[in-house]
């Protein structure tokens, strides 16, 4: 499990997920367990999704903002 | 301690003689000694069974939410906490609102008692001050009173109420800052340890909400654990993952709210050491933010609130 | 008999940078069709390639890259790209432009920017957008986040442009057929009522200063280089090294004022951003090095002179530890060591002549005027002053020598990002004014079929997985993935598409909606920061809701970024799929909301900024109700006597509120205050102390600012002693005080810059030289001395600055921690202070001191607007913006705008742009028939609320109260901005967001 961890982020729609955009557009390689939750902004985030993610098999939650 | 009971009767029944109020909340002496329980009084008669002893230990704070009309209250440091986190969230009209406030030094834990007589059933007390002679059958034993107090007593720094319409008693010198060396203690451990012993605590737990229930702050309409669209987290006791999470986002919730007032654990039938994790949030709640729940009128609500003086040491700058 | 010709509601924006960019939005929002033309493939000017901007830190991509979207999708700003204003005929209100269009090479509708073609290319480029530092291709995009989102081709270094049968590998990646290399060059005609020219700056030439050693020293670099290599999209991705050798710098250097205050070489201008922009680059590097790292800044007069600036200064010195020499550099060498590293020689303050050796030297390069703009400048007949840039008139903030056109930004003088946009909007007011009753017959909207009622209905749900060319299709396995989403539950349609985006897949899209009853879209493809808007328009068009569509990003964050894994990009691709189908069957359709408004503006506060912004919303066509505390109009103005070009502001004044007086259209109240404000934007209800309740749309304050009352250097003892202010009448009035006094001494940051007020005023310096030459014109035989901290005349001023040497008024320069001191004396005033050269105490029998007072904001009428308007004040009482950079007159708080001297001290022909720049702002509100918004707004379930005010605390738009009697909350569609804090602030779970409900966002995790 350790060797291949799955990673939920959370992204703000204005910031970190347009970040996620210009890694791809540079091709900046990175490994492919990460599932991203695009939000509205970083406010968005409810400490009980980060809960919820963990209880639901999430090995990691990233929080970017 | 007789003297102030007098004085509470005295001030509660001219509140209502004088139509000042409608409704005192306060105590009246339980079944048995040490025992103080809520008492609505709604005319003067009513307001002469009220006391005040070491046995007065409930939140009051929790019978005063979205009430009707003028209500007096009995309360003490930790009481008046709740009432002004209360206000804060438009919960109490502080307006309709008379605090009769009453300087505490502490609650008796009958727990404690217990422990000292090796379960000797106590009938009488005689307060003496900073001793207790505890009466029963053949028996009669002074202890002192220090060594009997609720832990969140000994660790509370608002035995004074920091808002009150009427006083009575005299204020007390002001106490040390707090140390949490417990909870530093629980800091010190690893990872593993902690979730050890949080696995522990919480496989006791059974979902009776009588934490939730007891706590002044918990007034959620439905609480997040009974919400079913989306459902959290689970609803049943079995499993301890989902109590711990339970209790960890009830506690999370009470941050900057949570006056310490220990009304939790002493609800709870299971005897979970609730207050190491209340009491964790309440020491970072003031390293993190600067702040402590209840003790201003002016303080803004600490998660809610950004301030440039924050202390905030999680910022870490690379 | 000659007709004039028809007004037309067209604006013409030449250059798109970020002042062309604000411009046209402001614009096209305010009910003008625009037509924005760029010399270059994109827009975005010169904000993209910073990496930074000072004061806030921001990256200066993340906060222009919004507008760029808005600006790029706006259905009223036409964009034309690679093209230049060749012509501009006729007069205000109808003008013809000829537009000349080099040929892209790429059609830029058929683009999809996937960037197949630059891959292929074998020509490398060197990057000007990276500064040479590195290489592009022959076809490139100018920059990752550009606007349109599509190459071009550089036809000078184009293989197959030079010989047409050679290469063509480009064409053949090309799956959309965007690429022609036969295409022409264009001319295009169009007419607009009015023009904005906003061109920007060039950077200074270093090469004509041999002696600071760039191009010779590999470690000399400019300070747009060093922007490139802080940058994390720049050369290095943010590595801080120097480019010549891949050496991590341990010393650097800034060397200020290059190709700046230089008279040998033209260029005795100020270009007033460069001391700001080398403390950020300073601090900014020293945040990217892990190790301890050594900057010093080399400067003549720290011009830390904008709001907050000051601030920044100070830290800068005292936490991040820059070291600051003031000093003049004479040359940089070689250190001839084999390190590459460079000697500095310079001299001190004291005439000493210190060495220091750093491993990289930057050169803060000063601001040109744009070349290319001189000659249409002459076609035109714009006056343009000895250096190049335009003239403006006095006090118009952004007007040239010829009506209709307008100018913004660094083409009328060097200026910072925040000025820039303020003038932008400026101008997109100055050039709507006259334009007002042809408003809104250019623009366009467009019509949509009637929605159709998808509640109730089981969901259906249809995905579309694209492959962009083969930028998603040869990494991630479409079929497989088309194949997966069949299977997911609500799923009753699944295709492939090489193109999602093309124009054929639009209509397929639609049809299927039809076809299969398909009530819910599900697109899988790239980032929905650039695309989602146009497939919920095929949506729409298909009579669907807009916000029954989902999308999830498999190409820039899946295939392009898992290149080497494809299996397990397509699993990724399959997982994020999932995702957005179990989020799409909880989606509900999101309907706007429209509300009433009220289009009359109140200005509160009736100085030149609430005189200017009163006027120029009236000629707009709106009715102004003008509130003024004292008894008379004017404001502070009243006690000034000439401007900084020695304009005759009393005249001025007075005719600007005569024409006020008599506008039929502005009803002015003097003598009252704000006792009560009701409401927000479109809605606003005042209460002024007279009783009576102005319903109002906007709000706009210009309240102003005071002269400090200075408790030092005997203010108010000694009748000699005097502000500014006093000392201008005395000027103006040629009073026997001044053409007698033998002696007459400027005091500068008297109350400014010092621990109470940690800001700089920023007009002192120059009104001080100003008055200092006014003495020396009246009574040429007195001696003028000025002791100042730092001499601040930015821009143009500083040519005042030099003539007042020339003139002989002595400068002495004192510090902070030794200032002068004033003692009565037999005659008049004896003042003392250490002159810095020769570190030895100077008296002088002063018969005038002029004391330099701050600027100081009005804390309680200030702090009582603030929160009647629900908008923030800074520490010192300023109202603080919604953005520093780039919403500089804005707040959060919608419908409410600033102006003037409650901003920030400025002089007041930069406070009547700002009162311009506020009403275009206003504007873009008043401009609409009512308030709608998109109706992705917080939504509370009464129920659960406990009222507990949460909510309120947290939301930054203050769109969120609780009511007094329901006890729940209460969100205010037309402010909430829809961020969702509340929501997660929530303990009850009682509200949340439309579009993202806490059940959408955990259908989507446990999806996983």
């Amino acid at each position: 499990m350790e060797r291949d961890p799955k990673i939920v982020a959370f992204l703000c729609n204005w910031c970190s997920y347009a970040g996620a955009d210009l890694a791809g557009i540079g091709r900046i390689q990175y490994p492919p367990n990460i599932r991203v939750v695009r939000i509205p902004c970083t406010g968005r985030i409810n400490p009980l999704f980060i809960i919820s993610a963990l209880r639901h098999g999430a090995d990691g939650v990233l929080t970017s903002g | 301690m007789q003297a102030i009971a007098a004085q509470v009767k005295e001030a509660a029944k001219k509140l209502l003689e004088d139509k000042k109020v409608d409704l005192v909340v306060g105590f009246a002496e339980g079944s048995l000694p040490l025992r103080g329980t809520p008492l609505f009084a709604r005319t003067p008669e009513e307001a002469d069974q009220l006391t005040w002893n070491r046995g007065c230990e409930n939140n009051l704070a929790n019978f005063l939410r979205k009430r009707e009309g003028k209500v007096a209250v009995v309360a003490k440091g930790c009481d008046v906490r709740s009432i002004v986190a209360l206000t804060k969230e438009n919960q109490i009209d502080r307006d309709n609102l008379y605090i009769i406030g009453v300087p505490c030094d502490g609650m008796i834990d009958r727990k404690k008692i217990g422990k000292l007589l090796g379960g000797k059933e106590v009938l009488a007390v005689e307060d003496q001050g900073d001793t207790i002679v505890l009466k029963g059958n053949g028996f009669s034993e002074t202890a002192k009173v220090a060594d009997l107090l609720h832990n969140s007593c000994i660790d509370c720094r608002y035995g004074n109420p920091v808002v009150y319409d009427a006083l009575i008693g005299e204020l007390m010198p002001e106490k040390a800052e707090e140390d949490f060396a417990e909870i530093k203690e629980f800091e010190a451990k690893t990872t593993a340890e902690r979730r050890a012993f949080l696995a522990e605590e919480f496989s006791k737990c059974i979902r009776c909400y009588a934490c939730r229930n007891a706590c002044p702050m918990c007034y959620c309409t439905e609480c997040f654990v009974d919400c079913s669209q989306p459902e959290w987290i689970g609803k049943s006791a079995a499993d301890v993952q989902d109590n711990i999470l339970f209790q960890a986002v009830r506690v999370f919730h009470g941050a900057g709210r949570c006056a310490d007032c220990g009304a939790c654990e002493r609800a709870c039938p299971m005897g979970i050491n609730l207050r190491l994790l209340t009491r964790k949030l309440v020491k970072d709640v003031k390293v993190l933010f600067n702040a402590e729940a209840g003790v201003s009128m002016d303080d803004k609500a600490a998660l809610a609130t950004f301030t440039a003086d924050d202390p905030e040491p999680f910022l870490v700058k690379e | 008999m000659i007709t004039k010709p028809d007004k037309v509601g067209a604006v013409l924006v030449v250059g798109a940078g970020i002042a062309g960019i604000q411009a046209s939005l402001d614009l096209a929002e305010s009910g003008y069709y625009v037509y924005l033309v760029e010399k270059s493939p994109a827009i975005g000017g010169t904000m993209p390639m910073l990496d930074k901007t000072f004061p806030t830190n921001d990256c200066s991509m993340c906060i222009l890259s919004p507008k760029l979207v808005e600006c790029g999708r706006h259905l009223n700003v036409e964009t034309i790209t690679n093209s230049e204003v060749a012509d501009i005929q006729g007069e205000p209100g109808n003008f013809k432009v000829t537009i000349n269009t080099k040929a892209r090479l790429v059609d830029p509708d058929k683009c999809t920017g996937c960037g197949s073609c630059a891959e292929e290319c074998p020509v490398k480029v060197d990057d000007d957008f990276n500064q040479g530092l590195d290489k592009r291709k022959a076809i490139y995009k100018q920059y990752a986040q550009a606007y349109p989102n599509a190459y071009a081709i550089d036809a000078t270094r184009c293989l197959k442009v030079k010989k047409p049968k050679a290469c063509g590998k480009c064409l053949e990646v090309c799956q959309a057929n965007a690429i022609d290399h036969q295409m022409q060059d264009t001319t295009l005609e169009v007419q607009v009522g009015s023009v904005i020219l906003c061109p920007g700056f060039e950077k200074y030439d270093v090469s004509q200063l041999w002696y600071y050693g760039y191009g010779k020293l590999p470690n000399v670099l400019t300070s747009l280089e060093f922007e490139r290599i802080l940058s994390a999209s720049g050369p290095f991705g943010g590595h801080l090294q120097r480019p010549s050798d891949g050496k991590e710098p341990k010393k650097i250097a800034w060397l200020q004022c290059v190709g700046s205050r230089n008279c040998r070489n033209e260029h005795g201008y100020c270009s007033s951003v460069c001391c700001m922009y080398a403390i950020k680059e300073a601090v900014i590097a020293k945040e990217h090095t892990k190790y301890p790292l050594d900057t010093a800044i080399f400067f003549m007069d720290m011009r830390t002179y904008g709001k907050d600036f000051e601030k920044y200064y100070d830290r800068a010195r005292e936490e991040s530890g820059v070291r600051f020499i003031r000093s003049r550099v004479f040359e940089v060498t070689d250190t001839f060591d084999g390190t590459g590293n460079c000697q500095i020689r310079y001299s001190n303050e004291d005439g000493t002549i210190t060495t220091e050796d750093f491993d990289m030297v930057v050169l803060s390069l000063g601001l040109e005027p744009a070349s290319g703009m001189v000659e249409l400048a002459g076609k035109l007949g714009l006056e343009l002053n000895k250096f190049n840039f335009c003239e403006s008139p006095s006090l118009t903030g952004v007007g040239t020598s010829k009506p209709g056109i307008f100018v913004a930004g660094a083409f009328s003088g060097p200026r910072d990002i925040p000025e820039t946009v303020m003038q932008a909007s400026a101008a997109a007011s100055d050039s709507a004014a006259d334009l007002a009753d042809v408003r809104g017959t250019l623009t366009k909207a467009k019509e949509y079929p009637a929605e159709k009622d998808v509640s109730g209905e089981i969901i259906r749900t249809g995905v579309v997985v694209c492959h962009c060319g083969i930028n998603i299709g040869s990494v991630v396995n479409v079929p497989e993935v088309v194949a997966y989403a069949k299977t997911l539950p609500g799923v009753v349609f699944a295709d492939e598409k090489l193109y999602a985006c093309s124009q054929d897949t639009s209509a397929q899209i639609k049809d299927a909606i039809q076809e299969h009853g398909l009530n819910r879209v599900v697109v899988a493809s790239c980032s929905p920061r650039t695309h989602e808007p146009m497939f919920q328009e095929t949506l729409k068009e298909a009579g669907l809701n807009a916000n029954l569509f989902e999308m999830t990003n498999i190409r820039d964050q899946c295939s392009w970024v898992h290149m080497k894994e494809p299996e397990k990009a397509t699993a990724k691709a399959k997982d994020l799929v999932k995702m957005a189908v179990y989020k799409s069957a909880l989606l509900e359709p999101i309907d706007g909301v429209t509300l009433d408004m009220n289009h009359d503006a109140l200005v509160i506060g009736g100085g030149v900024s609430g005189l200017t912004a009163a006027d120029n919303l009236s000629k707009q066509g709106y009715q102004v109700y003008l509130v003024e505390k004292s008894a008379e109009l004017g404001g502070i103005a009243n006690r000034l006597r000439f401007g900084m070009k020695g304009e005759d502001l009393p005249v001025y004044i007075s005719e600007l509120v005569a024409k006020v007086n008599a506008d039929p259209n502005i009803k002015v109240y003097t003598g009252v205050e704000i006792t009560d404000v009701q409401g927000f934007v479109g809605n606003f209800e005042t209460t002024l102390s007279s009783g009576e309740v102005i319903p109002h749309g906007v709000t706009m304050i210009a309240t102003g600012a005071q002269e400090y009352k200075p408790t030092e250097y005997l203010y108010g003892q000694n009748e000699n002693v005097m502000t500014l202010l006093e000392l201008e009448s005395l000027l103006a009035d040629k009073d026997s005080k001044v053409t007698g006094a033998k002696n007459v001494v400027f005091v500068q940051c008297v109350g400014s810059r010092d621990a109470e007020r940690p800001y700089c005023s920023r007009i002192c310096c120059t009104k001080s030289v100003k008055q200092a030459l006014k003495v020396k014109e009246l009574n040429p035989n007195a001696n003028v001395f000025v002791l100042y901290r730092d001499i601040r005349t930015y821009g143009f001023f500083e040519e005042m600055y030099r003539e007042a040497r020339n003139k002989g008024v002595i400068f002495i320069r004192y510090t902070a921690d030794n200032k002068p001191v004033v003692k009565a004396g037999a005659d008049g005033v004896q003042v003392t202070v250490t002159d810095h050269v020769l570190g030895i105490p100077v008296e002088i029998n002063a018969d005038i001191v002029g004391l330099a007072a701050a600027i100081v904001a009005d804390k309680d009428t200030n702090g009582k607007l603030s929160q009647f308007y629900k908008v923030p004040l800074n520490q010192e009482g300023f109202f603080l913006e919604a953005h520093m950079k780039l919403r500089p007159v804005d707040f959060g708080t919608d419908g409410v705008f600033m102006c003037g001297l409650a901003h920030g001290p400025k002089n007041l022909e930069e406070n009547i742009s700002q009162a311009k720049a506020a009403v275009g702002r206003a504007c873009t509100v008043l401009a609409k028939e009512s308030i709608s918004v998109e109706g992705k707004s917080a939504f509370v379930n009464e129920r659960k609320c406990a009222g507990c005010g949460d909510c309120e605390a947290v939301c930054p738009a203050k769109a969120v109260q609780v009511d007094a009697t329901k006890k729940v909350a209460v969100v205010n569609e037309a402010l909430c901005k829809g961020c969702g804090a509340c929501a997660s602030t929530c303990r009850c779970g009682a509200i949340n967001v439309k579009g993202c409900t806490n059940q959408q966002l955990i259908a989507m995790i446990k999806a996983l």
